[in-house]
């Protein structure tokens, strides 16, 4: 369950202020696939890292399972990102220095997870978003289709209940897209996890089961 | 899995690393190589006095008013059972002429029988008069020569070997047999005493008998120790050895600042990857670690390629300058290379220490919008 509470967040450039969120309350229930949609610096990308507990909103509360998280030390929000929430980014992020498998493997390296452990479930998330075998290659041995779907696989990596995307079909073309797409709706209806996709794209609004839409900061029509 | 992301890291800027650990290489080999050189001449040096290390020189106690030793407290230090040779010498400076040249230097009398155990001879033998090579260059003397001694003739027996005493330079020296000095300076006492103790460990329990025995009443005699010459010797070494591995220091600061600045480089051009690792779950400290584990990898591979290397270059300059390996490999050499390892590691770690504060002080979402 994820709850935002009059939600506003300001960004400071020299004297100028930037508005980004102006009082966003939104709550997402648990297995929910909610899109977010709304025109480029409406906001989008602000909410979903709000969302992540990757920045802090300048006023009003964010609320994940019940905890609000505003009242969490730095550490204990490492902590939740990483057992709690998988990213995905329209840039995907792999570390190019290592191969597709020790990506995905990343995440549970930070959590402890033995060595034979991690590697048996980077090879089955793998195998999850269709790159069985393709572990040992590195991210510039990838199509921008295949490195998306290795960043779906190290999101999910800890079994996070909520999954955050940030245009994940953003950088591809319509085909490797809706294989993203895919795999991301699957996750929602079979695993149940929770899933908040920013879009500009409204061809996406059809995988979600509500649609909410953002303008200046604001939201102007959740139904 | 840090080490492996550490070691991909530094691969991943080869020249980069390898100019940073050549930086730990030099600055270890130099600081190493002198470290082995200062203990090399320290060795050398000590060397010389490796034969006087056990000995003791009693000499009166001016401070109380005695000016010379008798032959009865001669004999009673005799008695000492941790004195292996007791060889009591006499002294007086006294004019010694040769064919028209004349010069004033100190004279002493030592029994025949033990002037061996104080010098080696460079030509001749010991039963008469010896002179320092110093004085024989200065008269022109050879085995044979007759030289006036306080204007009574004396032949030059033995001429001796170039060397280093404290209590008599034998370059300068005029030995006489007490015998003949008796003869020249009508019977004076003793001026000192040259005791060889058994061995160095005994030298404290011989000194304690000499206070027992010789200054139960009255403090006559001052003992001195030449162990403790040799200590004052050592440290003074020590602390050249120490400035100059300093000098050499420099160079292993060169060494970090330059990887004080590719780990700066590191850090910025990371950003972006820092950002997502912290988003998906890596603590401050692990991107702490991760640098730190870098630098620690360039410290110890540059470190132990120095520490290997200052062998060779601690050989090079005992050679050069010593003229002799073989205090390279001694073990008190070998713990400079061990010190210049440490240094090394710890350079790394230091200069990496600010890079990676930095890196592990980003903020997630701010090191991911960076660009
Ligand atoms: N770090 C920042 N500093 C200053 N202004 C910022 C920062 N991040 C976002 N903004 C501003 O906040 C507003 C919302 O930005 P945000 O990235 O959330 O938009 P978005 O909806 O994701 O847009 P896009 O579709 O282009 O990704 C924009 O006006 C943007 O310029
Ligand atoms: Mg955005």
């Amino acid at each position: 369950m994820i709850e935002l509470v009059d939600v506003v967040k300001k960004y400071r450039i020299g004297t100028h202020e930037v508005v980004a969120l102006n009082g966003v309350s939104l709550s997402v229930r648990d297995g929910e696939f909610v899109v977010i949609m709304g025109p480029s610096g409406s906001g989008k990308s602000t909410l979903l890292h709000l969302i992540g507990c990757l920045d802090k909103p300048t006023s009003g509360k964010v609320i994940i399972d019940g905890e609000d998280t505003s009242k969490l030390s730095d550490r204990e929000l490492t902590e939740l990102r990483r057992d709690k929430i998988g990213f995905v980014f329209q840039q995907y992020y792999l570390i190019p220095t290592l191969t597709a498998l020790e990506n995905v493997e990343l995440p549970m390296v930070f959590k402890g997870v033995p060595k034979e452990k991690r590697h048996s479930r980077a090879e089955e998330l793998l195998e999850l978003v269709g790159l069985k075998g393709q572990g040992d290659r590195k991210p510039n041995e990838l199509s921008g289709g295949e490195q998306q779907r290795v960043a779906i696989a190290r999101a999910l990596a800890n079994e996070p209940s909520i999954l955050l995307c940030d245009e994940p079909t953003g950088n591809l073309d319509t085909k490797s897209g809706k294989v993203v797409m895919d795999i991301i709706k699957r996750l929602n209806v079979e695993e149940g996890v929770t899933v908040v996709l920013v879009t500009h794209d409204p061809s996406l609004s059809d995988y979600g089961d509500r649609v909410v839409r953002i303008r200046d900061g604001r939201i102007i029509h959740a139904d | 899995m840090l080490i492996e992301l550490a070691l991909r890291n530094l691969a991943r800027t080869k020249v980069r690393s390898t100019l940073a650990i050549i930086g730990i290489v030099i600055g270890v080999m130099a600081i190493s190589s002198i470290g082995i050189f200062g203990e090399s001449l320290k060795a050398v040096i000590l060397e010389n006095f490796k034969d006087v290390a056990n000995e003791v020189i009693i000499t009166p106690n001016y401070i109380h008013g005695y000016t010379s030793i008798d032959a009865r407290t001669v004999r009673k230090i005799e008695t000492i059972p941790f004195a292996e040779t007791v060889i009591p010498v006499k002294s007086e400076s006294a004019l010694v002429e040769y064919r028209g040249k004349k010069t004033y230097v100190t004279v002493y009398g030592i029994d025949v029988r033990k002037t061996k155990d104080l010098f080696e001879l460079e030509k001749g033998t010991y039963k008469g008069c010896l002179v320092g090579s110093k004085i024989a260059d200065f008269f022109k003397l050879r085995v044979g020569s007759r030289i006036t001694v306080a204007r009574k003739d004396f032949r030059v027996t033995g001429i001796i070997k170039e060397g280093a005493r404290f209590d008599i330079n034998p370059n300068y020296a005029v030995i006489l047999p007490l015998r003949d000095f008796d003869r020249v300076f009508n019977d004076r006492e003793y001026s000192m005493v040259i005791v060889k103790v058994k061995s160095i460990d005994k030298i404290d329990a011989f000194k304690k008998a000499v206070d027992k025995i010789v200054n139960r009443k009255e403090n006559k005699v001052s003992v001195f120790e030449m162990k403790m010459i040799i200590e004052r010797i050592k440290n003074v070494f020590g602390k050249v050895t120490l400035f100059l591995m300093a000098i050499a220091g420099v160079s292993l600061l060169v060494a970090g600042i330059s990887i004080l600045n590719i780990m700066l480089m590191s850090t910025i051009e990371r950003t972006k990857e820092i950002g997502l690792m912290r988003a998906i779950g890596a603590y401050r400290e692990t991107i702490l670690k991760l640098f730190l584990t870098e630098a620690l990898i360039l410290g110890l591979v540059g470190s132990a390629v120095g520490g290997a290397l200052s062998f060779l270059g601690g050989y090079s300059i005992d050679v050069l300058i010593l003229k002799t390996a073989k205090y390279v490999f001694a073990p008190s050499s070998i713990v400079y290379v061990f010190l210049g390892i440490a240094f090394g590691i710890l350079t790394a770690l230091i200069s990496a220490m600010y890079p990676a504060w930095k890196a592990s002080k980003l903020e997630p979402i701010e090191a991911l919008r960076y660009e």
